[in-house]
């Protein structure tokens, strides 16, 4: 994905800074503002994790403390403790959902529009709805707690139990609320697998499983990796979920990476320390990106 | 970076041989009965917020019994709640905003990556794809001291502007308008048409089924968006819905009447879902746009 395009009499640089023409004038708006909403808060977060910015405004460059703060802040590790967790829970079960739908999908004949409608629908909404409305299910007179008593069971502490209960019902919403995406972009790949293989491989006597392992997996593996990438780097970010649910508790069983940053800009002010964090963020969500460059070059190779 | 990286898909759904569907059809009810279960666990919560929402304040409802008495005191009081209304107007103002404003300079910015050569034209492209990269919330401070400082707290343009920068939308459209063919162009250009007509007559025109994409991720994406409406938007008349219905969770709202407003909310997403349902899912198989 290469924009050089080469011109038989190319004008030199010099002609084309004089005169930057039609094109600088299209991109111009767009321009401004990425440089003043992107670049420079993407720049302004390093130069402020290396200040103690308070919320008045008056800050002092302070080296790398943030830094030698945030190694020593349990809290900090606590939390990235906690987005790991969710992300280990988040990120199999979004896929074994999604995977699981978009295959049923894709062999169901009749009604395949309607289903897929009806799955799709939560991607729709906010975290925030979803949020408040998971409250309720989860909560003792709730959906959930209701049919366990039913049978005679619970009630469940979903959101104050322990933290891998906590945790767990936490990407259970995010699951319900976003798996819809993912289906899609695998029922497409699913698409994609030409019929004939399939064809063939039920000639040779393959049966469900052995079809499913031995040629859809393997021609699959593409989208799969993708879906998996997308829903990690989304995992790290979770926030909104955590902010209307739980607050990072019960006792900061909930208290992932984003809601710290969030917790220690906003309610403590604290500036300079909650850049660092989210550079923290970055550093991870581009360490995840590297790891699917790498394992992409490889597979290429 | 990855997120508009999605394998393209032709939707093609050819009906199987019909010597196969008898054998078939015996795993087909089963998968049809795991689709039933599994549209339920999604549509179920949609169901419960609307009975809930009906439900008299402190009546027994679901799931101990389906409520005997239907009443819509909760909706009206919402709706006569003026913070409520308020906050809907700022949702919708937030996304319509963005949504025009994203479109014309996402083309605009799309057009001239596309087709026209200019200096440094590549690492802009490069640097403009760079920033998926970097997740919102990692700019969230300095985002939020840079508004401020340029006093948009509060304000309608220091929530919606900084918002405005896409890079998805961006890439989207110069994808779209590198695919339109070159004739058109050099036609329009023997035709002595100038720079804008182009862009208005011919660029736009030609995007629009990828606008029409495009606009209604864009709603989606302000519609439901919630951190920075929360850092913001800090005086109760420039919430946004979500930010509004966060507060209204952490206060002593009834669940009848905190329901009522989660209902009221979801109505103008499930509009859109209800009329472009099809369109929408359509467009991120072949788009991979994500929200």
């Amino acid at each position: 994905m290469t924009l050089q395009r080469t011109a038989p009499s190319r004008p030199t640089w010099r002609q084309r800074v004089r005169d930057p023409g039609w094109g600088v004038i299209f991109v111009l708006p767009m321009l401004v503002l990425f440089v003043i909403f992107r670049f420079v808060p993407s720049l302004g977060a390093i130069g402020m994790s290396f200040t103690d910015y308070r919320l008045s405004g008056d800050f002092s460059f302070i080296g790398a403390e943030n830094y030698s703060r945030l190694i020593e802040d349990d809290l900090f590790f606590e939390s990235l403790r906690v987005t790991l967790l969710y992300a280990v829970m988040y990120v199999p079960l979004t896929l074994v959902v999604s995977l699981g739908t978009a295959s049923m999908l894709h062999h169901v004949i009749r009604g395949r529009g309607l289903f897929r409608g009806l799955l799709f629908l939560p991607y729709v909404t906010s975290f925030v709805m979803a949020g408040i409305i998971w409250i309720w299910i989860y909560d003792s007179d709730g959906l959930v707690n209701g049919a366990l008593e039913r049978i005679g069971l619970g009630p469940l502490a979903f959101l104050s139990g322990n933290q891998a209960m906590v945790l767990g019902s936490l990407a259970v919403v995010s699951v319900w609320k976003s798996f819809g995406y993912s289906m899609l972009i695998l029922l497409a790949g699913l698409k994609n697998i030409p019929e004939d293989v399939m064809e063939a491989a039920t000639l040779d006597g393959a049966g469900a499983w052995a079809k499913f392992r031995r040629i859809t997996m393997p021609l699959l593996r593409p989208v799969v990796f993708f879906v998996v990438v997308i829903e990690t780097i989304v995992a790290f970010q979770v926030f909104d979920t955590i902010y209307v649910m739980t607050g990072g508790g019960p006792a900061r069983a909930s208290y992932g990476l984003v809601y710290m940053l969030y917790d220690q800009g906003f309610k403590f002010f604290d500036f300079g320390y909650a850049a660092t964090i989210g550079v923290m963020l970055f550093l991870v969500v581009l360490l995840i990106s590297l790891v699917q460059r790498y394992v992409l070059d490889r597979e290429n190779t | 970076m990855t997120t508009l990286t999605a394998p393209p898909a032709t939707a093609t759904s050819s009906p199987p041989p019909t010597r196969r569907r008898r054998r078939r059809s015996g795993a087909n009810a089963w998968l049809t009965v795991l689709l039933i279960l599994a549209s339920v666990f999604t549509v179920v919560p949609f169901i419960a917020v609307f009975v809930l929402a009906i439900t008299p304040e402190g009546a027994p409802t679901i799931p101990q019994q389906v409520p005997d008495e239907v009443t819509f005191d909760n909706l009206s009081a919402v709706l006569s709640a003026s913070s409520f209304l308020r906050w809907t107007l700022n949702s919708f103002v937030y996304s319509i905003v963005s949504v025009v404003v994203i479109l014309l300079t996402a083309a605009m910015a799309g057009y001239a990556f596309a087709r026209k050569r200019f200096p440094g034209s590549n690492v802009l492209m490069w640097s403009f794809l760079a920033t998926l990269m970097v997740p919102v919330q990692a700019t969230l401070i300095p985002m939020f001291v840079l508004v401020s400082k340029l006093e948009g707290v509060n304000t309608f343009w220091g929530l919606i502007v900084p918002t405005l920068a896409n890079s998805q939308a961006v890439f989207l459209m110069r994808q779209f308008i590198k695919g339109l063919p070159d004739d058109l162009f050099d036609a329009a250009k023997i035709d002595g048409a100038g720079e804008w007509t182009v862009f208005w007559r011919l660029v736009l025109p030609l995007t629009k089924p990828v606008l029409a994409t495009l606009g209604i991720f864009v709603f989606l994406w302000h519609w439901n968006d919630f951190l920075w409406p929360l850092v913001i938007a800090q005086t109760d008349e420039m919430r946004t819905l979500t930010v509004g219905l966060s507060t209204l969770n952490a206060e002593t709202v009834t669940r009848a009447r905190l329901m009522a407003s989660a209902a009221i909310s979801v109505i103008p997403c499930l509009v859109i879902f209800g009329v472009l349902q099809r369109y929408l899912v359509n467009s991120i198989a072949t788009t991979g746009l994500k929200g």
